[in-house]
């Protein structure tokens, strides 16, 4: 094997400027599998950090009768969380109204959270902070949609406990800023007690975050999801995002793996004479099909290391400065930021890298096997068809 | 000269398949070949010599016959015993000279003793050697590109010397070599026989060649025209 690496270097370097064009071919769908799968990585880890931060906290805790993709079960969906796990959680009360921003209707949600919560990002000390009778708060996207900025009052229309319907007005206490568009596109966040008492459900909470991780079990009344259980749509998009990007890359390596054949196949076929000699001097044809393979893997063995010559600081860099997102992909149903960090994690370099070797030394194998059928004497006078 | 017999064709007949018929290269040969013999295949183009020398190197098999090359039949052996054979006890001087393009001078004549994982040490001093017999020490850092085609053939020869096999094939060795290289090449050829006490069977319709002979095997059809054993005036041949 040892001699295979020899002769195989030999010959590669030999080969000159074929080899070298090979090898950067290869060595760029490297690097970019490597980006593309770090940047999939970054927006994961990122997302899935901001997604814990403004929203799941440590997992959370909801009313047996609230679905979270059901408005219609805001209305029976709350309870009072019982008490001896009431401090684990922090508590958000759900509910339905309406605004009138400019004189139309929107339909919001309406969230209470506690004043001196720090579970979540949700900068409620603005709240505290407010001496106005209903202040809330509000993402970007919501005050970009409805051109509300702080110190706004706005009508907001709501229902008590008893289905009556009241109305007063409200005032923008601040605009948050946050990469999870989940708990900002059409939702006001209010003090807890006041969205209580407005609707008359004292002590009654529709959802808890948990405070500290935990395994929960069923509470009567009461389902608990786990962080990763709330995390996996959230994976799941990105797995699938992962795919539809893959194409790009695959495609990539297809082309310069279909390089790489093309180049073993003509390779062949040009030194039948030194096949045959090499068998001449004693080598089976098994050993020069390896001896062939191996300067197949070879390549990428070379793309690999030239990979890493340009492709560290380039990718360093990236993961440095990040990569700025269009502002209209802020609207995507899932956490993302403006600028996001690839994180490349040694899995993912290793993955890659056995990727490289082992689909190089397919394609390379494929046209050696031909070597093992082939007449020595037919080799040596360059007759193979 | 030393009667162990190195090379011993019984009834050796190839045939190739030309479209639904067959070609006979060559028919009921039977020859006989002993350690030190400086001997050469000759005839016109198409009477067998080639393919009788691939078979002798076991790079090719009799289709009927049997062809015992060092005490071992080459029909039986598999392709890693063939290998081997060719590896340890033969050596083979081309007519294009085959070395490797990408290698130097010295790493071509080396590369038969990688195969044979001689040591660094073994293999530099063999290699060096060989040079020597050629004269071409100062052209061992040199690619084949570089050389003349008298200093490849050279090479060539010092590639097939350097694991100092028993049995040494050259397939037709000063066709493209001038006058003055032929002699040259074949001088050194005949030189390293009385030294090494190699077998060297060529294949040849060059005269320059058969001047040089001590046996000569003439082929004709695929089958043995006449064996004649010369006896040089000139003592320097």
């Amino acid at each position: 094997m040892k001699l295979a690496f020899q002769i195989a270097y030999k010959n590669l370097m030999g080969a000159g400027l074929r080899t070298w064009l090979n090898v950067a071919v290869l060595s760029f769908a490297f690097v970019m599998i490597i980006f593309f799968n770090g940047l999939m990585d970054g927006w994961n880890q990122e997302a899935s950090r901001d997604s814990i931060a403004w929203e799941y906290g440590q997992g959370q805790l909801l009313h047996e009768n609230y679905d979270p993709y059901d408005p219609f079960s805001l209305e029976e969906g709350h309870g009072v969380l019982p008490s001896a796990i009431a401090n684990e959680f922090e508590s958000i009360l759900i509910q339905q109204g309406s605004i009138y921003p400019d004189g139309r209707m929107l339909s919001v949600q309406l969230k209470g959270i506690n004043l001196d919560q720090n579970t979540l990002k949700i900068p409620t000390p603005i709240l505290k902070n407010s001496e106005a009778d209903i202040p809330v708060l509000i993402g970007k996207r919501m005050a970009e949609t409805t051109k509300l900025k702080e110190g706004d009052e706005v009508l907001l229309r709501w229902r008590d406990i008893n289905g009556t319907f009241d109305a007063a007005n409200l005032t923008i206490a601040g605009v948050f800023d946050s990469n999870v568009g989940t708990i900002d596109n059409g939702q006001l966040w209010m003090p807890l007690k006041k969205l209580q008492s407005m609707t008359g459900l004292d002590n009654q909470v529709t959802l808890g975050i948990a405070k500290k991780e935990s395994n929960y079990a069923a509470i009567g009344g009461w389902k608990f999801q786990s962080k990763e259980t709330l995390l996996k749509n959230l994976s799941d998009i990105i797995a699938t995002k992962k795919i539809s990007s893959s194409i790009f890359y695959l495609m990539l390596l297809a082309i310069s793996l279909l390089a790489l054949f093309d180049t073993q196949v003509l390779s062949i076929f040009r030194r039948q004479k030194e096949i045959g000699t090499f068998i001449a001097l004693g080598m089976t044809r098994q050993q020069v099909v390896g001896l062939f393979t191996v300067e197949g893997s070879m390549y990428s063995l070379f793309a690999i290391v030239l990979g890493a010559a340009y492709g560290t600081p380039m990718l360093w860099l990236l993961a440095k400065t990040g990569i700025p997102i269009p502002a209209a992909s802020q609207d995507a149903g899932v956490a993302i930021s403006d600028t996001m960090y690839p994180v490349y994690g040694f899995g993912l370099i290793a993955i890659t890298i056995l990727l490289i070797i082992i689909a190089a030394t397919i394609v390379s194998f494929l046209p050696a096997t031909k070597i093992a059928k082939l007449n020595p004497v037919n080799a040596l006078k360059g007759k193979i068809q | 000269m030393d009667t162990e017999k190195v090379i011993k064709l019984e009834h050796v007949t190839k045939r190739f398949p030309v479209g639904e018929g067959e070609f006979t290269a060559l028919n009921d040969i039977n020859l006989e070949f002993a350690k030190g013999e400086f001997a050469g295949l000759v005839g016109p183009s198409g009477s067998g010599k080639t393919t009788l020398l691939n078979i002798i190197g076991s790079l090719d098999s009799p289709t009927e016959g049997k062809a015992n090359i060092m005490g071992r039949n080459i029909s039986e052996l598999t392709h890693k015993e063939s290998a081997h054979l060719r590896n340890i006890h033969i050596g083979f001087i081309f007519q294009v000279f085959n070395l490797l393009p990408v290698y130097t001078v010295y790493e071509n004549v080396e590369f038969a003793l990688l195969l044979q994982k001689k040591t660094a040490s073994e293999r530099k001093k063999a290699v060096m050697e060989a040079l020597e017999w050629v004269g071409l020490t100062s052209m061992a850092n040199k690619k084949p590109a570089k050389l003349s085609g008298g200093e490849g053939q050279r090479v060539a020869i010092a590639r097939a010397m350097v694991k100092r096999p028993d049995i040494l094939l050259a397939d037709e060795p000063t066709a493209n070599l001038d006058a003055k290289n032929a002699h040259a090449v074949l001088k050194t050829m005949k030189d390293l026989n009385k030294e090494l006490k190699t077998t060297f069977l060529f294949s040849t319709h060059d005269e320059k060649v058969m001047a040089y002979l001590d046996r000569i095997v003439h082929l004709e059809d695929g089958s043995v025209k006449e064996d004649e054993i010369i006896t040089h005036q000139n003592t320097e041949l």
